[in-house]
């Protein structure tokens, strides 16, 4: 089956992990043009590595949630314009409610909530202007079951899916619509440290008896962005192998 | 100097194309919300082309008076005379029009298209 894709400039956010580059890769091929954030120079020259011979037919772009104008100066200085926003953005903080410190549960709040509403905000004011948009959030099996620890992790989700949720619900009507994937255990990140340290346990709770493959996912998400995919609005969709669907 | 016409001409046409209507439809004493039927995405759009048009960055609080009803309700709980208070709040209206809003608040929304060309103009002086 061929894709169409009303749009060509993707913004990937949280551009230097394994899902992002492999999304950029296949974006590419699509002949869409990605933009991917980095928040450092470890991160900046990671992309550069993944994605050399793609010179020219990508971007790159300075975002770090810790920084709350590096948000506007995303859309204002690099001019990024994009039809379609990608957020892979997550930040790590795994603490026992009781046990967290005040400070850090601010900084942590305000930096995956607040300041990724405000990316969602100017990405959506641009698409509106253009009629067209595509807003895709990965968010986590986690945000509906998260472990011991992972409260504020799966509070920031949670929160997330709801903006996402309802920018698709209230700009449908301007063309920008939104779509939620929930992934379950990824071969990638911290995930790939958890399952070699422990993967027939994992292993066992999956039905598919497998991690999602980072290439898996990113073949997901170009479909999800894809004209095919656009009925698909305001919902999240799970993608993990059966975890959550049957009796723990 | 600010050529309110040109203005209202360029803001008509915005209004036409988004909430579909013919030109005749509008005129500066029409009201946005209780006449033409405006709803809240609508009115997100317009910001947005306005500011573009004008070249002018657009709060949409302050544009399509949104805070009204809240800044009458600190006036009065400071015990502020309400078009005392919403003269200083609200910049870019002129007396009369702030007296006009407050004899109006019992029949809807206030918002005419005049006030988007007010702003407009306020903002360009700027």
């Amino acid at each position: 089956m061929k894709l169409n894709f009303f749009g060509k400039n993707l913004l990937i956010a949280g551009g230097s992990n394994d899902i992002a580059v492999c999304t950029a890769k296949i974006a590419v091929k699509e002949n869409l043009f990605p933009t991917l954030t980095f928040r450092s120079q470890k991160s900046a020259s990671r992309i550069e590595k993944e994605l050399s011979g793609m010179e020219g037919k990508y971007g790159v772009a300075f975002l770090d949630f810790a920084e709350p104008d590096s948000v506007d100066r995303l859309f204002r200085d690099y001019g990024v314009e994009p039809d379609y926003l990608v957020d892979l953005v997550h930040g790590d903080y795994e603490s026992l409610t009781a046990s967290a410190g005040q400070d850090k549960i601010n900084s942590y709040l305000n930096q995956n909530i607040a300041v990724r509403t405000g990316l969602v905000r100017l990405a959506s004011r641009i698409m509106v202007k253009k009629r067209k948009g595509r807003l895709l959030y990965i968010s986590s099996a986690a945000a509906e079951r998260p472990a011991m620890g992972q409260g504020f992790y799966a509070a920031s989700k949670l929160a997330s899916e709801a903006v996402y949720n309802n920018t698709g619900l209230e700009l449908a009507s301007r063309g920008v619509t939104s779509l939620i994937i929930r992934p379950g255990y990824i071969y990638s990140g911290r995930g790939k440290k958890f399952a070699d340290k422990d993967f027939d346990t994992i292993r066992e709770k999956i039905p598919v008896k497998r991690l999602i493959d980072p290439q898996e996912l990113a073949e997901a998400i170009i479909f999800f962005l894809s004209d095919s995919s656009l009925s698909f609005n305001a919902v999240k969709i799970r993608m993990d192998g059966g975890l959550l669907a049957g009796k723990q | 100097m600010c050529d309110r016409n040109k203005i209202f001409e360029i803001i008509r046409g915005v209004l036409c194309e988004i909430l579909d209507l013919e030109e005749v439809e509008i005129m500066p004493e029409i009201y946005i919300i209780r006449d033409l039927d405006a709803e809240s995405i609508d009115l997100l759009e317009l910001g947005l082309v306005i500011g573009e048009k004008f070249e002018v960055e657009v709060n949409d609080d302050d544009i399509f008076l949104r805070r009204l009803r809240e800044l009458i309700q600190e006036a009065d709980e400071n015990s502020i005379e309400r078009a005392v208070f919403l003269s200083d709040k609200i910049s870019h209206f002129e007396p009369d029009r702030i007296d006009e809003i407050l004899l109006d608040l019992e029949n809807g929304p206030v918002l005419k298209v005049k006030d988007l060309v007010e702003y407009i103009c306020h903002h360009k002086q700027a």
